[in-house]
């Protein structure tokens, strides 16, 4: 094969796999929860954070790991306690409220770190000779993390039934709550279940692009549109709507050029938002 | 009134004084401040009034900035510019308004996702801006935009930009004190419930968004000259986020709540940004606290001096008579269900239902649960649409007609949960109804459209003290008051056929009685056909003169009372044996 | 010995509105209460009251001994109470299977077997949404999945609204068996002919009191008939 053509087919595979990593915690908070949570993208980067907080004190990348998971977890549990509960009901407010929270972990990022970019090197360095042709090996890698990554949700998922019980909770609250799901710890262990995949997406992407208190911003909006276009709360929808925000905009930045590619995903995220906003895959 | 005009003069003295007292920076930081103020104005008409948020008004400052931008570089020093710049505020008010049309059509909701699409709009705003270097200058901006001819000097365009705040100030509570206002703020409590009487909540809405997007646009016509540049930023989603923290925290539901802080937190970051350090976190706890615990902003803190200043200058106006109803007659006409049919899935919710409204009485719909009767005054009002059959009325047919064109058509309803306006008062819950059958869109901005009286109304009060209380708030009646309250406005707005769901439910006996003497005089007064869902037979028989049995989605038998009595058929439905 | 469930002058509503107005009951094990009455007279109400889906304005109800004031609905649950509403009564986003697997993850198709029997639509859906389902599969769904909760009591709301006659047959047969089993149900029906077949007691409401109540071999039809009456 054509090492140009492979190369170009593994930066679309790529941005696909980047794309679905960033898309897994809203899948869980938006796409299942119902929570339209602004400040997603902000987790990510306390993820990002966490890989340069371990870079700067001369520790093991992998460290990032657990340290995200901390940082994540705990600033989720406090946030569903504070901001989103009394909000389920209110979208509008739910909406302001986490935009608000994530000017707030924007800022308070920025007084420790400060507005500059921070490099994190790349932890499995060179290149690798995918039939011949010559691949990042962190990048590959990335593609092959997203495996086990994607097999946590699901497992979560599937385990003795929590996805279910989430959708029936969204569904049919008092229901849920006559089958004796009690319904306000499945929520609070949701958000903080998609808070800690928000925190692992950010220390994978450190090493990708560098860390700053505004790169939230672009992921949550684009997982916002993914999510949009493949439909709310399947899981299917999840990769089919990644795939297509995605493919999309690398196959056409490849092609044309990446200011293209954006207007398109932008054109086809009003569209559904639009005409079709419950997504490609939408629940019932 | 004298505290009023006292505290106005003290106050356009104090935006007079300030080029002169605190200088060139402030009077130039204040001038920017006020535009952005202005498009603050226009969130709070659609937010604090229409109940929908605009998350990307960006899209719309950027545009007006730029057509006036390019409007002055190009015809800089020619008269022609005072013909072509109004179209930077007007071409963002229209296309506001097709935006507000397309989206808004065929839903009677107003989620987030509305927000949403303005957001995703607003991206796209930035990237044509950002990248379309011929016209816009790219990441650069248009620059060197000439002043407006004889706005030289920052103390000129200070108070050009006071003038315009002020302008658009008074734009806006002429709105919102308008009979608009009220209807904007009725749709934002219950959207669904206006339409049935006679409104078309696309129309309301998208020309919210029309006035906000020439808000915005009016205050990038302004930006441009002012600040001689225009860039991307200014379209971006930043701005435009920035704007609706800012229409929070001052007071969305107020006129001055959105200036004011759009004003304030302008002035506290140009002064506070450089020496506090976390100074936009405190921005941010601001805004948080704002959203979980204060709905109205800081403004609505003020609230308590509000209702004072508005006591002292409380008078009762003058009525004014109004007009009656659109559809004219008040015989009624006959009303024919024929061989309806709906299903949903493999449900079937009716199943060829027919019934005749032939001669003004009262009629009841009674029958077990499940049988189908809301179902059919949803599809008779148009809210639900059969799949089958034809349903006419004074030979219109209505299957294809819109809810709120039914409603015009003098078919009124009253839900079986009262849905009176809680956060409105009693005049204009009362007004709501009134206006629907009787005002077309543009009599809406009539302020004397607020002092409607009908004869009909003057004896509902007679009848209903409560009702003269009019400034009080219906959230705060007793339950049977808001059941009487709703059956007065479906009664004011005079309609031909009136639909009545379990009037009685949840009331006293006694309240239940009065609300049965009113059906009655109603009936005999204004002539018209009344159905009444009801499921309490002593009721039924008081007040039917015809009765109709519904059972699994058809009519199962129809007379007089004694005729139903004695029907074995419907006694075996109520008792459990299915035919 | 205290009863198993007892509930005490229980008054309660929407908001301020009153709709059940002081009922009083009790019940043992193996025993069915039948509630009849009818539209609007508070039925459906006293359930959820009972159940703790809406706040108590007064009285108290009781669960082998225990006051439960204070515990959620998901508590009741937990302890050994079945609730099965009139509205809103599956997952409509749920599959057939997960609407009854949701709180077994366990489960296996053959635990069900003894339902399937008897209502065999739903095993060639079980992949199916339940919200496609029509409305008297829907309620076969909901009484199938509060029956193989197995709890020790089982609130009922209209089970048998809107079900065929063929099928209402089997729904008796069902509680007969779990009445046996030592089960114990307090059923809100109109359908007094399946009353008639499965309760013990019957109390007859109006205006949100009870207006007759008895064992059920003293209870005339006529007289129920005259208080449900047209």
């Amino acid at each position: 094969m054509d090492p140009l053509i492979l190369t170009q087919g593994l930066n679309v595979l790529f941005a696909v796999t980047l794309l679905v990593i960033i898309v897994l915690g809203l899948a869980v908070v938006f796409g299942w929860l119902g929570v339209m949570n602004l400040a997603h993208g902000e987790f990510i980067m306390l993820g990002a954070y966490a890989a340069v907080f371990t870079n700067q004190h001369g520790l093991p990348f992998i460290l990032a790991v657990p340290l995200a998971m901390l940082v994540c977890g705990t600033v989720g549990w406090l946030v569903e306690r504070i901001l989103i509960r009394p909000l389920y009901a209110r979208p509008f407010d739910l909406l302001l409220a986490t935009w608000g929270l994530g000017i707030l972990i924007r800022e308070v990022v920025e007084a420790f770190y400060g507005g500059g970019f921070h490099n994190v090197p790349v932890p499995v360095a060179g290149a690798v000779d995918v039939l011949g042709a010559s691949y990042p090996a962190y990048r590959l890698l990335i593609i092959a993390l997203a495996a086990p990554l994607i097999g946590l949700m699901l497992w979560w998922y599937l385990k003795s039934s929590t996805g279910a019980r989430v959708k029936a909770m969204v569904g049919n609250p008092e229901l849920a709550q006559a089958v004796g799901i009690q319904t306000d710890v499945l929520a609070r262990n949701t958000f903080i279940f998609g808070s800690l995949l928000a925190g692992l997406a950010g220390v994978v992407i450190a090493p990708l692009m560098s860390a700053n208190p505004y790169m939230g911003l672009d992921f949550v909006i684009t997982a916002f549109f993914a999510i949009i276009v493949g439909g709310l709360g399947s899981v299917l929808g999840l990769f089919v709507g990644s795939g297509i925000i995605g493919g999309l905009d690398s196959v056409v930045s490849a092609i044309l050029n990446r200011t293209t590619a954006y207007l398109l995903v932008l054109a086809i995220a009003v569209f559904f938002l639009w005409l079709r906003p419950r997504g490609i895959f939408s629940r019932v | 009134m004298a505290y009023f005009l006292a505290f106005s003069a003290a106050l356009v003295a104090l935006v007079l004084a300030i080029p002169a007292v605190l200088g060139l920076y402030w009077t130039f930081q204040l001038s920017l401040t006020f535009l952005y103020a202005i498009v603050a104005i226009g969130i709070g008409i659609c937010w604090g009034q229409g109940g929908f948020l605009p998350l990307g008004q960006g899209m719309f400052l950027g545009l007006g900035a730029y057509m006036s931008g390019l409007i002055l570089v190009n015809y800089s020093g020619s008269a022609i510019i005072w013909l072509l710049l109004p179209a930077a505020a007007i071409v963002p008010a229209v296309l506001a308004w097709g935006i507000g049309l397309a989206v808004f059509r065929g839903r009677t909701e107003s989620g987030p996702f509305f927000a949403l699409i303005t957001l995703a709009l607003t991206l796209l705003a930035f990237q044509i801006a950002n990248t379309w270097n011929d016209v816009t200058g790219g990441f650069n901006g248009l620059r060197n935009i000439p002043d407006l001819p004889g706005m030289d000097g920052y103390d000129a365009r200070y108070y050009f930009a006071a003038g315009a705040l002020v302008a658009a100030l008074g734009l806006a509570a002429w709105l919102i004190n308008a009979p608009l206002g009220v209807v904007w703020r009725a749709l934002a409590q219950n959207e669904r419930r206006i339409v049935f009487f006679g409104y078309s909540t696309t129309h309301l809405k998208a020309t919210a968004f029309a006035v906000a997007g020439f808000l915005a646009g009016f205050a990038g016509l302004l930006y441009a000259p002012q600040q001689n540049l225009v860039t991307p930023t200014l379209s971006g989603f930043l701005i435009s986020a920035d704007l609706v923290i800012w229409t929070a925290v001052g007071g969305r539901r107020s006129v001055i709540g959105p200036p004011v802080g759009a004003i304030l937190i302008g002035v506290l970051t140009t002064e506070l940004r450089d020496r506090v350090t976390v100074w936009e976190v405190i921005v941010s706890l601001v805004f948080i606290l704002v959203v979980l615990y204060l709905p109205n902003g800081l403004v609505g803190m003020l609230a308590p001096l509000q209702r004072r200043l508005a006591a002292l200058a409380a008078r009762r106006p003058k009525p004014v008579e109004a007009p009656p109803p659109a559809h004219g007659g008040l015989a009624a006409p006959a009303l024919g269900v024929d061989g309806c049919h709906l299903s949903v899935g493999d449900v079937h919710i009716l199943d060829g239902l027919s019934l005749a409204l032939e001669a003004p009485s009262i009629y009841c719909l009674i029958g077990p649960n499940g049988a189908g009767k809301t179902s059919t005054f949803n599809t008779i009002t148009g809210e639900l649409k059969s799949q089958s059959g034809d349903i006419r009325f004074d030979g219109v047919a209505l299957g294809a007609l819109p809810p709120e064109r039914i409603a015009k058509l003098g078919i009124g309803r009253k839900f079986q949960i009262p849905s009176v306006f809680t956060e409105l008062s009693v005049r204009d819950n009362i007004h709501v109804a009134l206006w629907g059958t009787r005002a077309r869109f543009l009599d809406l901005l009539k302020p004397s459209l607020r002092r409607w009286q009908t004869p009909v109304l003057a004896q509902l009060r007679q009848r209903y003290p409560f009702l003269e209380n009019d400034a009080e708030m219906a959230g705060n009646l007793s339950h049977g008051e808001r059941q009487i309250l709703e059956l007065a406005m479906s009664l004011v707005a005079e309609p031909r056929l009136l639909l009545l769901d379990e009037p009685c439910a949840g009331m006293s006996a006694e309240d239940s009685q009065i609300v049965i003497d009113t059906i009655h005089w109603a009936r005999q007064t204004l002539g018209l056909t009344v159905v009444v869902i009801e499921h309490d037979m002593a009721l039924v028989r008081e007040i039917a003169d015809h009765i109709f049995v519904m059972h699994q989605g058809s009519l199962l038998a129809q007379g007089d009372v004694a005729s139903i009595q004695a029907d074995t058929r419907v006694r075996d439905v109520y008792v459990g044996i299915t035919v | 010995m205290s009863p198993l469930f007892q509930f005490d002058d229980i008054v309660g509503g929407y908001g301020e509105v009153e709709v059940v107005r002081g009922v009083s009951g009790q019940i043992e094990p193996g025993r069915v209460v039948g509630v009849t009455g009818r539209n609007g007279v508070g039925k459906s109400t006293l359930l959820k009251l009972l159940f703790g889906s809406l706040p108590l304005i007064g009285g108290a109800v009781r669960f082998r001994g225990r006051d439960l004031k204070g515990t959620s609905p998901a508590q009741r649950s937990r302890d050994g109470i079945s609730f099965c509403p009139q509205e809103r009564i599956v997952f409509d986003n749920l599959g057939v299977w997960e609407n009854l697997s949701l709180m077994q993850s366990r489960a296996a198709v053959e635990d069900f077997a003894v339902f399937f029997e008897v209502f065999p639509r739903l095993r060639e859906r079980l992949r199916q949404h339940a919200g496609t389902l029509s409305g008297g599969e829907r309620k076969m769904l909901s009484f199938m999945r509060t029956m193989s909760e197995g709890k020790t009591l089982a609130l009922l709301d209209e089970p048998t609204e809107g079900v065929q006659q063929e099928n209402i047959d089997h729904m008796t047969d069902l509680v007969l068996q779990a009445r046996h089993d030592q089960r114990s149900f307090v059923i809100v029906e109109q359908n007094i002919h399946f009353l008639e077949n499965v309760a013990d007691y019957l109390i007859v409401m109006d205006q949100g009191r009870i207006v007759l109540e008895g064992p059920a071999v003293t209870i005339k039809r006529a007289d129920i008939i005259a208080h449900l009456g047209v």
